[in-house]
């Protein structure tokens, strides 16, 4: 997956929406701009397959060594797969945080929340902003 | 007094500020509504000397284990503290110095804080140890806190009567803040937590055990983890710590989260505190673990140091959602804990075990032949029994026996009213064969209710 | 010359066989008494611990105790810890036998020696407060905020008032919201003001019929003492709350200002800060809290109470509308009656003179660091003051973690850094009263230097301490927080 193909919250998660067999499943991650702010991550707390979420729910954390950051879903659904590899690899994050670094795969029970997501460049912009 | 500054100090510091005077510094800062008027009413200063002179009278006026023989114990015991503990602890490099944040210049107190966390380990078969906690009471509420935030959406905690009644309290008023269902299953005949194996349920979240029990009683910590279990709740343990040198270990039962009273290690009962909490528990759990906890690192050299770890637990970092608002560990404590149990080793601690548990089955034979008690609770018991006084005058026994030099135990009648007439006695391994007798003979030549001594 | 020989670990230095401690043999007819545990409870063994001599003990733990600094061997200005100077007296004092081996459930009768030693105390902490009600109970500062909002909690609810809220600020440690959300209570952050003071109309648009407590320290985290201080605490309470306040600063106002006077229903003290107990390398403390009366039937049990005409003292249990007990046995007496014997030393007047000195000290170090660094908040404070090095940063790469790291190389404790949160590369200075001039100005020098000094000498800095710069990452990635065999 390439950044620019990718929409994003505002909370830094990033998501690739692909069908599969016949239904919406999103692919969410974080992005490198949120990791390279986060700096020097230590651990990373996921939930298990099977979950709900809601659009805007958080459904984990990460942590550098002297902060918490929630993860929140950007779409709402089940979760199917979760990268359980992720959290003692967590220099994939780092390495390849679009291919490798993927956190959870949601099996999406509608569109809420696609419309509150920005594209590459709008990311791009509020990222400049902040940073 | 411990003041530096002499007036010309004063002056040349108020000068370098550009303040004429110490009362023109104090009225810039504190509103004149704010501002204290008359001079505190205390009572006035007093020299070394002269308070030296006052508070030895006053302790002078206290019976102690220094001048009295102990049998008491009920969760604060009279064990010996060798004289290697107080050196270490009297360092001035270790009890003045602070918090290790700054790891570079308190590798000291890291490197201890990590070999007690291992002696922890070591002591309670569990993967991982905090630095300690405040005492044995709120470690055992932190545990059910922990088990409970592991159980999302379980509400309830089983434990039993035979749990540290003080340690229950605590619990119940932790746990009315918090909206949980305190389930305590009663005092029985066997004086054991057996009772408590039908109470537990799928809303239980943690299970609240303490082997030996309050009674000096040995629970089957093993079918009630298994029990908990399989209902999916945790299991606490309160433990002994001196027990570890005989009994089998929390983790060796199957317990998730070990707690304890770590006066024992080494540190004087000073009327209660300061003690430390002993608390470990599985490595899954260590996530949810509070208080300061030391790991293993390498420094930018790549020498092996300690730090302060896992921060993020903890409430300066994570403010309202922190595990606990625990801010502080018991280091001195722990340390003496530390240097305790290097002297001690295995074979110090099963020796002080063992002089526990035959001196305490001595004098529970010795007490039993005595016609005026009688022993309330059967079973094999590790350093405490009960004792009941058949003339109903636990008061009275307790008050004849301190004034001949026996403090012979704890009263139970404060926790237990259907135990009004019982004592808890407590043998530790500095009790010898002439004091137990000595117990045995004064309680057995004690004076019943009405007759005074000597008639 | 450090001996690193007999600083490896415990568990490196053993040697099976060896033993330190011995006991005595074991009478016969004790031994013909014991009867064997049950099989199903007995362990195999012992647990593994390490086989030392004791002069493998001794030496291993004084070398240790050579690692740290200390308040006894160097000048510890860390903001808000006030890392004052332990008196010695205070430590034989509490080591007498009449004190120290004492058993907590001695009936009264037996401990009336300590008992009116500790109930004074209870009398001067409320003089010292101006809050008449007081609980030895609670064993740190955190405790006693979290003991004093429990009885909040019981407070409201004999009321029949259902208030939810805590407002805490956003400067505050923290304990504050952490110890608010232990009671079951919700928490909203108060804003400071640009000055770094309580920013009063954003706490009055946030007082509501919800609010139960307003949590705030003052003099603050900023060691400023807030000239509105009057005016928010009656806002408070015509919204019908409470006031607690934080008694960590209260080394700045001994004598000087009373928070019972100045609107405040609730506070703790950390006695290991300002009445001199020994810190302990981060324990023990105890965080006695006093109240306003009314507050005061809800106090843990059990409280000391006297009986005049018999000039007796005793344990009183009987509370009906107590919050319940906090902790186990009577409290930190080890650490309060340390407190006790330096009030005794002082008196009131000597109480005053240790507040103003600690003011006077920490100004004249202001007047010093100003120069040095800045100093967002003013140029006068109370005991301690928050610099800057946020502009050294952008200038010189130099952050106030690496000014923490140097300072250490010139023999000084490093301030308090990146606390509190509201000022940018914080540098928070407590000198307190028991330093002298030359040390103070000894430490503006050092610090002065630092900046002066090359980005690549500060960045590595320290350089003389037995490590540098820990990898706090990997200890957290992959935690080892027990030795295991293989490691050796």
């Amino acid at each position: 997956m390439k950044p620019e193909d990718l929409r994003y919250a505002e909370s830094h998660e990033w998501v690739h929406v692909s069908e599969q067999d016949g239904q919406q499943v999103a692919t969410v991650g974080i992005s490198a701009f949120a990791i390279e702010q986060l700096n020097d991550l230590v651990y990373m707390d996921l939930p298990e397959a099977g979950r709900t979420l809601k659009a805007g729910e958080e459904f984990g954390e990460v942590e550098s060594v002297k902060a918490v950051s929630p993860l929140y879903s950007p779409v709402s659904g089940e979760i199917v797969e979760v990268n359980s590899q992720l959290p003692d690899n967590l220099e994939w994050l780092n390495e390849d945080p679009y291919q490798k670094g993927w956190i959870l795969k949601v099996r999406m029970s509608g569109d809420e929340g696609l419309d509150q997501l920005l594209d590459h460049a709008a990311y791009q912009k509020q990222c400049a902003e902040s940073g | 007094m411990y003041l530096f500054h002499t007036e010309a100090d004063r002056r040349a510091m108020l000068d370098a500020i550009g303040a004429a005077s110490m009362e023109e510094i104090l009225r810039q800062q504190i509103p004149a509504d704010a501002r204290f008027q008359r001079p505190l009413e205390l009572p006035p200063a007093v020299s070394e000397m002269q308070l030296q002179r006052d508070v030895t009278r006053a302790a002078a006026e206290n019976a102690s284990t220094a001048s009295h023989v102990c049998f008491m114990g009920a969760g604060a015991y009279d064990h010996f503290v060798p004289a290697a503990v107080d050196a270490i602890a009297s360092r001035g490099e270790f009890y003045t110095s602070y918090t290790p944040y700054q790891a570079e210049v308190s590798q000291g107190n890291l490197q201890a804080m990590f070999e007690y966390e291992t002696l922890i380990t070591q002591l309670t078969g569990l993967d991982v140890s905090n630095a300690s906690l405040y005492d044995g009471g709120t470690a055992a509420v932190e545990a059910v806190i922990m088990a409970l935030s592991v159980g999302k959406g379980r509400r309830r905690v089983v434990t039993s009567a035979t749990v540290h009644p003080e340690y229950r309290q605590i619990l119940e008023t932790y746990l009315h803040a918090l909206d949980c269902e305190l389930v305590i299953a009663p005092l029985d005949e066997s004086a054991t937590a057996e009772n408590l194996l039908p109470l537990i349920d799928d809303d239980t979240a943690c299970v609240l055990v303490q082997h030996p029990n309050f009674f000096g009683h040995l629970e089957d910590v093993r079918t009630i983890s298994d029990k908990a279990h399989e209902a999916g709740a945790l299991v606490v343990q309160v433990f002994d710590p001196i027990s570890m040198g005989l009994l089998k270990r929390p983790g060796d039962l199957g317990v998730d989260i070990a707690v304890a009273e770590g006066q024992c290690l080494g540190n004087p009962l000073a009327f209660g505190g300061p003690y430390l909490g002993v608390m470990a528990c599985r490595q899954d759990l260590v996530r949810r673990l509070p208080g300061r906890i030391a790991g293993q690192t390498v420094d930018r050299r790549g020498n092996r140091c300690w730090v302060l770890t896992l921060q993020t637990r903890e409430q300066h970092i994570r403010r309202e959602k922190a595990t606990s608002n625990i801010c502080s560990n018991q280091t001195l404590l722990a340390l003496r804990a530390t240097v305790y149990l290097s002297l001690l080793g295995p074979q110090g601690l099963l020796e002080t075990a063992q002089h526990c548990h035959q001196k305490t089955a001595y004098a529970r034979q010795q007490l039993a032949g005595i016609e005026r008690l009688e022993l309330p609770f059967e079973g094999p018991v590790f350093k405490e029994f009960v004792v009941r006084d058949r003339e109903r005058d636990v008061i009275g026994l307790n008050r004849t026996l301190r004034e001949q030099g026996i403090l012979m135990g704890v009263p139970l009648e404060r926790w237990y009213p259907e135990l009004e007439d019982c004592f808890l006695v407590a043998v530790t391994e500095q009790r010898t064969r002439a004091d137990i007798d000595a117990l045995a003979g004064a309680l057995s030549n004690a004076p019943t209710q009405g007759v005074t001594a000597g008639a | 010359m450090r001996n690193t020989q007999s600083t490896r670990l415990l568990f490196e230095l053993s040697q099976p066989g060896r033993r330190a401690a011995l006991l005595p043999p074991l009478d016969e007819q004790i031994t013909a008494a014991a009867e064997p545990l049950p099989e199903t409870q007995a362990a195999d063994g012992p647990p593994p611990l390490p086989e030392l001599a004791e002069g493998d003990v001794i030496r291993h733990f004084t070398n240790l105790s050579t690692l740290n600094m200390s308040v006894d061997t160097h000048f510890y200005p860390l903001g808000s810890c006030t890392m004052k100077y332990n008196p010695k007296r205070n430590e034989r004092l509490a080591a007498l036998p009449g004190l120290a081996d004492v058993h907590p459930l001695q009936d009264d009768d037996s401990v009336q020696g300590l008992l009116r030693l500790l109930y004074e105390l209870q009398q001067m902490l409320a003089e010292i407060s101006g809050l008449p009600a007081v609980s030895l109970q609670p064993a740190a500062g955190a405790h006693g905020e979290l003991t004093a909002l429990m009885v909040a909690h019981a407070y409201y609810a004999q009321r029949g008032e259902d208030r939810r809220v805590v407002l805490t600020a956003d400067s505050a440690h923290g304990t504050n919201p952490a110890s608010a959300a232990m009671a079951g209570f919700e928490t909203r952050a108060v804003k400071s003001s640009p000055e770094g003071l309580i920013d009063v109309e954003d706490l009055r648009s946030k007082l509501d019929d919800q609010v139960a407590v307003f949590m705030l320290t003052n003099p603050n985290t900023l060691g400023l003492f807030d000239h509105q201080i009057c005016e928010i605490t009656q806002a408070v309470h015509d919204a019908g709350a409470l006031v607690y306040l934080d008694g960590a600063n209260m080394n700045a106002i001994m004598g000087l200002s009373r928070p019972g006077d100045f609107g405040a229903d609730m506070m703790h003290y950390n006695p290991h800060k300002t009445f001199s107990g020994p810190h302990g390398g981060g324990g023990p403390g105890a965080g006695p809290i006093c109240v306003r009366d009314f507050l005061e039937p809800f106090l843990p049990a059990p409280t000391i109470a006297r009986d005049a005409d018999q000039d007796h003292y005793r344990l009183e249990y009987d509370r009906p509308e107590s919050i319940g007990r906090v902790r186990t046995f009577f409290g930190n007496t080890g650490v309060l009656l340390r407190a006790y014997f330096y009030i005794r030393s002082y008196g009131g007047d000597g109480l005053r003179q240790v507040s103003e000195d600690a003011v006077l000290g920490a100004n004249y170090l202001l007047s010093k660091v100003k120069h040095i660094l800045d100093v967002p908040h003013g140029d006068r404070c109370m005991h301690e003051f928050v610099a800057s090095a946020s502009k050294l940063k952008k200038e010189q790469g130099i952050s106030a973690m690496d000014l923490a790291k140097r300072i250490l190389d010139y023999g000084f404790h490093a301030p308090t850094v990146y606390f509190p949160l509201v000022v940018d590369e914080a540098v928070m200075i407590e000198p307190t009263e028991t330093e002298s001039k030359e040390t103070l100005d000894a430490f503006a020098e050092a610090l002065f230097r630092v900046t002066g000094e090359s980005g690549d000498l500060v960045h590595e800095a320290p350089h003389s301490t037995p490590i540098s710069r820990p990898n706090d990452v990997a200890a957290a990635r992959k935690p080892i927080m027990k030795w295991t065999p293989k490691d050796s």
